[in-house]
């Protein structure tokens, strides 16, 4: 019974996981670039959530259209502002370039709202839990698992089912050939600059529900979200679902298997290094990763 | 012409001298104290307070402090050099033991600090008192509690805080003391309501030094341990920890946090409504402005140890005066961190008083023969005296808890000693309703 329950808020984490690293590789399939600034978005879309909440007096969830309008709006500053003329220069501008965003993003957070930890006290779901049978589980992380797989399955039929998501496939796939058959490079990395930093936005609103929030937060989910585009399979969707599902459930099973076998090395302290164990197995056997498809 | 030139050539000789000169006479003396804290990174708030706290207390030793009831207040200076004011030079180590390292040697080669101070983590003052061992400069921790730290021969290195085995020993006592009676508003509570204990530790130096402790005193004192977690205080999700914890259901539950790690740990906890008839902190994370700042009520009944509760004030003039200091100019009150700040430092000016030279050895032999008494502490003390270890032994422990006024704010009460208790205990821990 424990490990179904570890698994059931395994796959809750997982899910938002899956979604912080959603946009890390929208950005990474269409344009091989690697934003460092990822975990910044995700720190500003907590903020937004935090700030808004606070001010308007709303409740937290309420705050999710604006977490990711302000993310679809840095994600497309970002990219006319700079990344656009990083793209002139070699790869390692590039990887410059972002993370030169990410120290101005995290240090700008710390001088506008300086380095105390934020904690939002008041919302709908905040400090209730739900039992069914045995399992309990905290509504805040249960709605941000639920509302990651609808952000998730928006996303999914959005590059899948429409004209503009299908061009952006296609520059993905291959730049030059969509920009031959009249697709605009340029729109598109802006469009998934806009997609990367809107779904992380979101993926920070839900988190702020029960996460403490501060100017350098986002490394500690940056980490995990780099683990998850590179299992997935750089570049896919579908992979990198899965990939934040089985981080997820991986950091969550362990543990709990460990403590019912009473195993010190599947201890809590451990729990990511198999985390990037599975990692290293899979990427060592299927380079590209679970779904990858580039090379 | 010739006068013209002399009078201009001695006009150009006297703007020279004046160019040279002024340093040797005009310049006011300082000493300069190296001061590493972790001033960024996810510990960054714990730096700040803690620098605040440093700060102020160099302003009360440099500037005749009214008010202030410690000799040092009307100092201005350091007396036995001359009214040489006190310089602290602040370096952020970020949590980090390499870079703590690689200041120290900075500090002391660039910077040409008389010694050192710090660093909060004792993974960081680790490397850093072995720098100032290798470079003979004296370093004052002040806030560092690892046992392990006093305990390898070091000889330029000293420990004003007690240390981790002083602390947990003061929780078995107040864990033994609930089943004899002794706690303030509590009936004696049979042993088998706090006899299986589980602990959840963050891995690095400190954590697992407590840990390590915490597993001896038990022992010691008939408790058994159910449950022993070691977790990392960069996790991104608590859950695992949180539900191993809970899955033995403990009695009494006991943590050794840093800020971060002990506000996701509360959060978690209360999200699967755990639930438990001890709920203790180990200082950092849970003693912190902070701490109650973020969590607000949801501490309501948690227990921490600190070595400084500004209820102190009732029994101790003036840690009720600097307390006022600190809190007209920053708005919190002193915690058991950054009053351990003020006296590290406060240490360092009587060092220097005792030593009457900046010269290392003189301070060596200063920091072995200083006795600083409780009365000029804000530290509810006997004083600060070494021993051969360079470990303070008249230092002591407070255990507080939280409670919720009915005004519903929060207030930290002292709970142990039991003779200097200020409000009956909370028992057993009410939980997150």
């Amino acid at each position: 019974m424990t490990l179904i329950d570890a698994l059931l808020q395994g796959i809750l984490m997982g899910l938002l996981f899956a979604l912080v690293a959603l946009g890390l590789n929208i950005i990474f399939g269409v344009m091989n670039i690697v934003n460092f600034a990822h975990g910044e978005f995700l720190m500003i879309g907590m903020y937004t959530t935090y700030w808004t909440s606070l001010l308007l007096d709303i409740d937290p969830l309420l705050t999710l259209p604006v977490a990711a309008l302000v993310g679809v709006l840095l994600g497309i500053a970002s990219y006319y502002s700079l990344i656009r003329y990083l793209l002139r220069g070699p790869a390692i501008a590039q990887l410059f370039g972002t993370f030169g965003l990410m120290l101005f993003l995290r240090y700008l957070a710390q001088f506008l709202f300086g380095i105390d930890y934020r904690i939002i006290q008041k919302g709908l779901l905040i400090g209730k839990s739900l039992s069914i049978g045995p399992f309990i589980f905290d509504w805040t992380k249960l709605a941000a698992g639920i509302l990651s797989l609808f952000a998730f399955a928006f996303v999914y039929y959005f590059l899948n089912k429409t004209k503009t998501g299908k061009a952006l496939q296609a520059t993905s796939i291959n730049k030059e050939a969509a920009s031959y058959m009249g697709i605009k490079t340029d729109k598109m990395n802006a469009i998934a600059w806009a997609i990367g930093g809107g779904t992380v936005g979101i993926a920070g609103g839900l988190l702020a529900n029960f996460y403490y929030v501060y100017p350098t937060i986002g490394i500690l989910f940056v980490m995990i979200a780099f683990a998850c585009v590179a299992l997935g399979g750089f570049g896919s969707i579908k992979g990198v679902f899965f990939a934040g599902l089985l981080v997820g459930i991986l950091e969550m099973v362990f543990p709990v298997f460990g403590s019912l076998v009473n195993s010190d090395f599947l201890g809590p302290h451990f729990k990511f290094t198999i985390v990037y164990l599975t990692y290293f197995i899979i990427v060592v056997f299927r380079p590209q990763g679970l779904f990858g498809w580039k090379n | 012409m010739k006068y013209r030139k002399t009078v201009l050539f001695s006009i150009v000789v006297f703007l020279s001298l004046l160019l040279i000169v002024p340093p040797l006479f005009a310049q006011e003396k300082e000493i300069r104290i190296g001061v590493l804290y972790p001033l960024s990174g996810a510990a960054a708030t714990i730096g700040r307070d803690l620098q605040r706290a440093a700060e102020l207390t160099a302003e009360i030793i440099n500037n005749k402090t009214p008010g202030v009831d410690i000799p040092m207040a009307q100092w201005a200076g350091i007396p036995n050099l001359g009214g040489a004011k006190i310089k602290l030079i602040f370096a952020d180590h970020r949590g980090e033991p390499d870079r703590g390292a690689d200041l120290a040697k900075r500090l002391i080669l660039d910077d040409k600090v008389v010694g050192l101070m710090g660093a909060y983590h004792s993974s960081v003052t680790k490397t850093v008192s072995a720098v100032a061992e290798r470079y003979g400069i004296p370093m004052i921790n002040d806030s560092s509690t690892s046992p392990e730290l006093t305990k390898r021969g070091l000889k330029w290195f000293w420990r004003t805080t007690p240390h981790d085995d002083i602390f947990n020993k003061d929780l078995f006592e107040l864990l033994k003391g609930l089943t004899e009676g002794k706690v303030k508003g509590v009936k004696a509570i049979p042993k088998d309501q706090l006899k299986n204990v589980a602990y959840a530790c963050e891995n690095t130096e400190w954590g697992s030094s407590v840990a390590k402790s915490i597993e001896g005193f038990a022992k010691e004192y008939g408790f058994n341990i159910t449950k022993k977690i070691l977790y990392n205080a960069n996790s991104p999700d608590l859950t695992s920890e949180a539900k191993a914890l809970v899955s033995v259901k403990p009695d009494v539950m006991l943590f050794a946090s840093y800020l971060s790690d002990s506000l996701l740990m509360i959060r978690t906890l209360k999200g699967m409504k755990a639930s438990t008839n001890f709920f203790w902190g180990q200082d950092a994370g849970f003693e912190m402005a902070d701490f109650v700042k973020t969590l607000g009520t949801d501490t309501n009944g948690v227990l921490t140890r600190t070595v400084f509760i500004a209820k102190i004030a009732k029994v101790k003039k003036v840690a009720g005066q600097v307390n006022a200091l600190y809190k007209e100019k920053y708005g919190d009150d002193l915690t058991g961190a950054t009053a351990r700040s003020v006296v590290g430092v406060q240490t360092w000016a009587y060092v220097l008083n005792k030593a009457g030279s900046t010269d290392p050895k003189a301070i060596q032999k200063a920091c072995n023969e200083i006795n600083i008494p409780a009365n000029d502490l804000v530290m509810p003390w006997a004083g600060v005296k070494f021993d051969a270890t360079g470990q303070n032994i008249l230092g002591r422990g407070l255990i507080g808890q939280y409670q919720k006024t009915k005004e519903g704010m929060i207030d930290l009460e002292i709970i142990y000693p039991f003779e200097l208790a200020t409000a009956n205990m909370i028992y057993p821990f009410p939980g997150w309703k």
